[in-house]
């Protein structure tokens, strides 16, 4: 029989849908911190003087949420390979340890927000500022989308029917992809406003 | 009609537990490392050419291994390598401005501001 690109696009592209439909939205994704990156860029090369980020941030706690950030991309990754086993458990506990690391993200960025908010520095405190609360904010959306993500393929793991369903490990992979862009936009985040 | 395609790309993408310990290490390594060279304070291009280097070092990691980009399927490397390209166009912008490149050359003032205690 012969199948055409029409009838299976998939095989015609060397690709799934689903998958392709994931790398294109990181692409969007790409652009879209691209153009932040762009606006930091040209703000901190135009602006008189730029703080050191050891003199306006907390450098100690943005490393701790970088160590969590990272090991949170191997627990996804390695929830991924227990799902490509069809180890239900050993996806749970992968899974589980991803979502516990997200809050700790997410719990980390507040207290260091708390303590800024604290000392009376806003976005509006100062052009860094700005840029350090814009960039991280979207960030921290994101980490939330990813939560909401993953735990639903944790909930979606508690049904049977999900892991009869071959296109699950493709939605774990999807969300791992997805997890692990937002891990590569801390990555520059980082040094960009706490080191340089 | 039966989705054929659901299960057939995985399989190129076996998981590789001991790769990624591996690539885990050298991650928080270089993270460590990161935060120590940025105390050394080093002057400003030099500073930011090491930090972004490693950050770019790191994030290769975490793509060419945790995303299985090494290996990935042409197309998608295809799609990738043009949206790269054209965000790195985009972050270039400011630098192809010929005049205010030469006003950063020529006016030192915003780095000594960035880092008072250096070179006095």
């Amino acid at each position: 029989m012969i199948t055409t690109a029409m009838d299976n696009p998939d095989t015609h592209s060397g690709v799934s849908n689903a998958k392709l439909g994931v790398w294109l939205f990181l692409c969007s994704e790409i652009m879209l911190f691209a153009t932040l990156f762009t606006s930091y860029i040209v703000l901190r090369t135009g602006a008189s003087s730029w703080p050191w980020g050891w003199d306006a941030l907390n450098v100690p706690l943005g490393t701790l949420n970088t160590a969590i950030l990272i090991s949170s991309s191997v627990t996804i990754v390695m929830a991924y390979a227990r799902a490509y086993d069809k180890d239900v458990k050993g996806f749970r506990l992968w899974m589980g340890l991803t979502l516990l690391l997200s809050f700790a993200f997410l719990v980390v960025k507040g207290f260091e927000y708390h303590g800024e908010f604290a000392k009376g520095i806003w976005p509006s405190t100062s052009l860094f500022y700005a840029c350090y609360f814009t960039l991280t904010g979207l960030h921290g959306i994101h980490i939330l989308g990813g939560i909401v993500v993953n735990s639903s393929l944790l909930y979606m793991s508690f049904k049977k029917e999900h892991w009869d369903n071959p296109l699950f490990l493709g939605r774990v992979e999807g969300a791992g992809l997805y997890w692990h862009f937002v891990d590569i936009v801390w990555i520059f985040l980082f040094p960009a406003l706490y080191l340089l | 009609m039966p989705d054929k395609t659901a299960a057939a790309p995985h399989d190129a993408h076996r998981p590789n537990v001991r790769l990624f310990a591996a690539v885990f290490g050298a991650l928080l390594c270089l993270t460590l490392l990161t935060v120590a060279v940025s105390r050394l304070r080093l002057e400003r291009p030099e500073a930011i050419t090491v930090g972004l280097l490693i950050a770019l070092i790191k994030g290769g990691l975490v793509a060419a291994v945790f995303m299985h980009l090494w290996g990935e399927n042409t197309l998608v490397h295809r799609v990738l390598y043009t949206v790269a390209f054209f965000a790195a166009f985009l972050m270039t912008l400011p630098i192809l401005d010929g005049h205010y490149f030469v006003h950063l050359l020529t006016n030192p003032a915003p780095v000594a501001a960035q880092h008072p205690d250096e070179g006095h």
